[in-house]
């Protein structure tokens, strides 16, 4: 056993029994023999084939190592989850071989993709990192922000399968976005006067001359490493109020989204943690304390992140926030939050102990030994197995090719799946299928019902090589339910003895877009529920005695 | 003597034209750097020590305000607002200050690096080592926590011993 694999097996040996997570597993639905997760990676049969790129195989400057996102949305609107993923480029020395153009995927319906990308106008050649998608001019259709290493683009659905660039309509007011490294773009009503406004990260500032004179020099296991994060400047975040008629301007101070530390962010989630109605705004920043920004409700934000126990982990350390991951893995109605961290370092479950406070769960949850040992990415918490409670999605991957020359670690690592029984997480994926022995350098994930069976599907963007495209067979161990309601805050589901609660969020994974419909795994001998819809400013809409299996639509 | 160096070293400004002339006037011969030198450089000595005693002094006066911020929240019975103090006062600072700290740190500056090299210290950490920050973090939870005044009470005992014993230690 090497010290690694020794350490993370203590973690998890110390974790049984803790305090922090109460025992739920009896309440966990009996399934069928067998292995319980059944993934299959079907990307290539389904057309999902074109590469992303990220810089030379032997990543010598930082931003090499960040990969890309990707989104899965409707953008036509015929009812299915279409793939949007974002590209890099392609380089080799000190030259640009390729700008890889993101590539727009529609959801034929059978199983399979069709490259749109032409044709939809989605090809942005840009240094891709990071994908939004909102409706930032209230016609109803699905706009995307890429986040880009250079000038970011806002992208306006025309509702008829096409998108325009509409920065040049912006005029004096400037384009949205940050004119250099730029992670994760999330739409979200901050202000609550009914227009989505937008909040960007900003990792490390750099210039293209930088990278591609970049010479691995930080020392790493007696290796030659590209530098970062220390060492270089942070870039900030920023924050643009959405006046109307597709009109931005830069309001980051006045918001209180200032990036005082000038901190290396890179995910964000927008969403109620504090259950006041208004969206909050959560940022996972790589080796510095983490933001929680609280919303006043009024688009006015105050830094409570080290007081509400979410910035640090449980010895009070700042972690390397990568992708972040929000739901009620506990069942109590309150939204947990899950961040995931760099290789020796675990990632970090906080349970949501209501009034807006936070407690480090990893040790006593299960998940601390598991993740200590990989390099952790884009995730999810969903309900994979439809037995009730969420489980863990975790894409993997380091960001040094030369880790190959390590003992212990490897550059491309397999992805993860922990299952969750509302209590603890079980790491489960060395019996979870073929998928989840696809072994890449991951990093974006999303999640979502892509081929519109009942379960949730996930797609992984892989550095430099196709993604990988997990269709879930896993035999079900209960009923589903879809809730398809546009600008909801919360959605509750009552099953009568159990009832099952999931907050709205934007943004998530790493700087990836997952289904925005909320997805509810039901246990089995459920065969209707009501559902309660929650909207921003406190109102509701209530449906009875809701038929499960099948996705329910309610609007506002 | 190589004097083509001189032009080289004059860039440093004008303590070292001093050192060059008096490393220029000395003799040869003796195995010991110059007198005048050692003085200058026992100067700057105590400038740089200043400096860092300067800045031992400010995290301090910065801690002593968010006790005091947060001992009089925990009179008015505010434990909220009080725990917030507590968790900035664990923090060494709010996310501002933590962003010097990181400028610091980039700069090559840590004032404890024994202290960081030995774990007691988080790098750039002045006065709040990493036991004091857990405890400390750990009672700012409980405040936030407490639902009635012992428990209150109990939770800012617990923060005030650790940072007695941390600006006692200073």
């Amino acid at each position: 056993m090497t010290l690694r694999a020794s350490v993370a097996a203590t973690i998890g040996l110390l974790g049984a029994g803790l305090p922090g997570c109460g025992d739920k597993a009896s309440e966990a639905p009996q399934g069928a023999d067998g292995p319980r997760f059944l993934f299959v990676d079907v990307a290539r049969e389904a057309g999902l084939v074109r590469p992303t790129w990220c810089g030379r195989p032997e990543k010598p400057h930082i931003l090499e190592s960040g990969g890309t996102g990707l989104a899965l949305f409707d953008y036509d609107e015929d009812g299915d989850l279409d793939v949007y993923l974002v590209n890099g480029w392609r380089l080799e020395g000190a030259s640009v071989l390729e700008r890889g153009p993101n590539a727009l995927y529609r959801n034929v319906g059978d199983g399979t993709f069709e490259d749109v990308t032409d044709e939809a106008g989605l090809g942005d050649a840009g240094w891709g990192c990071g994908v939004g998608v909102g409706d930032f001019d209230g016609d109803g259709q699905r706009d995307v922000f890429v986040a880009n290493f250079g000038p970011d683009a806002l992208y306006r659905n025309e509702g008829d399968g096409t998108f325009q660039p509409v920065a040049v309509e912006l005029g004096e007011l400037g384009e949205p976005g940050i004119d250099g490294w730029s992670a994760c773009p999330v739409f979200f009503d901050a202000d609550g006067d009914g227009d989505e406004d937008l909040f960007v990260t900003g990792y490390i500032e750099a210039s293209l001359e930088d990278v591609l004179q970049a010479r691995p020099t930080l020392d790493w296991k007696d290796k030659k490493v590209m530098l970062g994060p220390f060492g270089l400047e942070g870039e900030a975040n920023r924050y643009f109020e959405n006046l109307g008629g597709g009109r931005f301007r830069d309001a980051t101070q006045e918001a209180g989204l200032t990036d005082v530390g000038l901190y290396y962010s890179l995910g964000a989630i927008a969403l109620d943690v504090d259950a006041d109605d208004d969206l909050d705004l959560y940022v996972a920043n790589d080796s510095n304390p983490n933001y929680l920004y609280r919303n006043d409700g009024t688009g006015r934000f105050q830094d409570v992140g080290l007081w509400s126990g979410c910035a640090l982990d449980a010895q009070g350390q700042a972690q390397a926030g990568m992708g972040i991951a929000s739901g009620d893995f506990d069942g109590d109605g309150l939204v947990d939050l899950f961040v995931t961290h760099f290789a020796d370092d675990a990632s970090t479950l906080y349970q949501n102990l209501g009034d807006c406070l936070f407690r480090d769960v990893s040790l006593p949850c299960g998940v601390s030994g598991p993740t200590y040992a990989p390099l952790s990415w884009g995730t999810c918490l969903a309900d994979l197995d439809l037995d009730g409670w969420l489980d863990l999605f975790i894409a993997n991957g380091h960001i040094y090719p030369q880790a190959d020359e390590v003992e212990g670690t490897s550059y491309a690592q397999a992805n993860q799946l922990l299952a969750g029984n509302g209590a603890r997480f079980e790491d489960v994926s060395r019996d979870a299928g073929p998928g989840l022995a696809v072994v890449e350098s991951s990093r974006g994930l999303a999640c979502g019902d892509i081929d519109g069976d009942g379960d949730v599907d996930l797609v992984v963007a892989n550095v430099d090589a196709p993604p990988t495209l997990l269709r879930n067979d896993s035999p079900r161990r209960g009923s589903w339910l879809l809730v398809d309601a546009p600008g909801a805050l919360r959605v509750t589901v009552d099953a009568g003895v159990r009832r099952f609660v999931r907050q709205a969020a934007r943004g998530g994974s790493f700087n990836s877009v997952c289904d925005e419909r909320h997805h509810f795994g039901l246990g089995p001998d459920v065969q209707v529920v009501d559902v309660t819809v929650r909207w921003p400013g406190g109102s509701e809409t209530v449906r009875r005695a809701v038929p499960v299996n099948r996705v329910a639509l309610v609007r506002r | 003597m190589n004097l083509g160096n001189i032009g080289n070293i004059g860039n440093i400004g004008t303590t070292g034209l001093c050192a060059v002339a008096v490393l220029l006037t000395a003799g040869a011969t003796r195995q010991e750097t110059p007198k005048p030198m050692v003085a200058c450089y026992d100067s700057l000595a105590d400038a740089i020590l200043a400096v860092k005693q300067t800045e031992a002094d400010f995290v301090l006066s910065l801690l002593d305000g968010h006790f005091h911020a947060a001992q009089a929240f925990v009179t008015r019975g505010d434990g909220a607002r009080a725990s917030a103090e507590m968790a900035l006062f664990a923090n060494e600072g709010d996310n501002a200050i933590g962003g010097v700290r990181k400028r610091l740190l980039e700069g090559g500056h840590h004032h404890n690096a024994e202290g960081e090299a030995k774990g007691i210290y988080e790098p750039g950490f002045v006065v709040v080592t990493r036991d004091a920050k857990q405890k400390a973090l750990e009672a700012a939870a409980a405040m936030r926590q407490a639902q009635d005044e012992g428990a209150r009470k109990r939770a800012w005992d617990a923060f005030a011993a650790v940072a007695h014993e941390l600006t006692q230690r200073k």
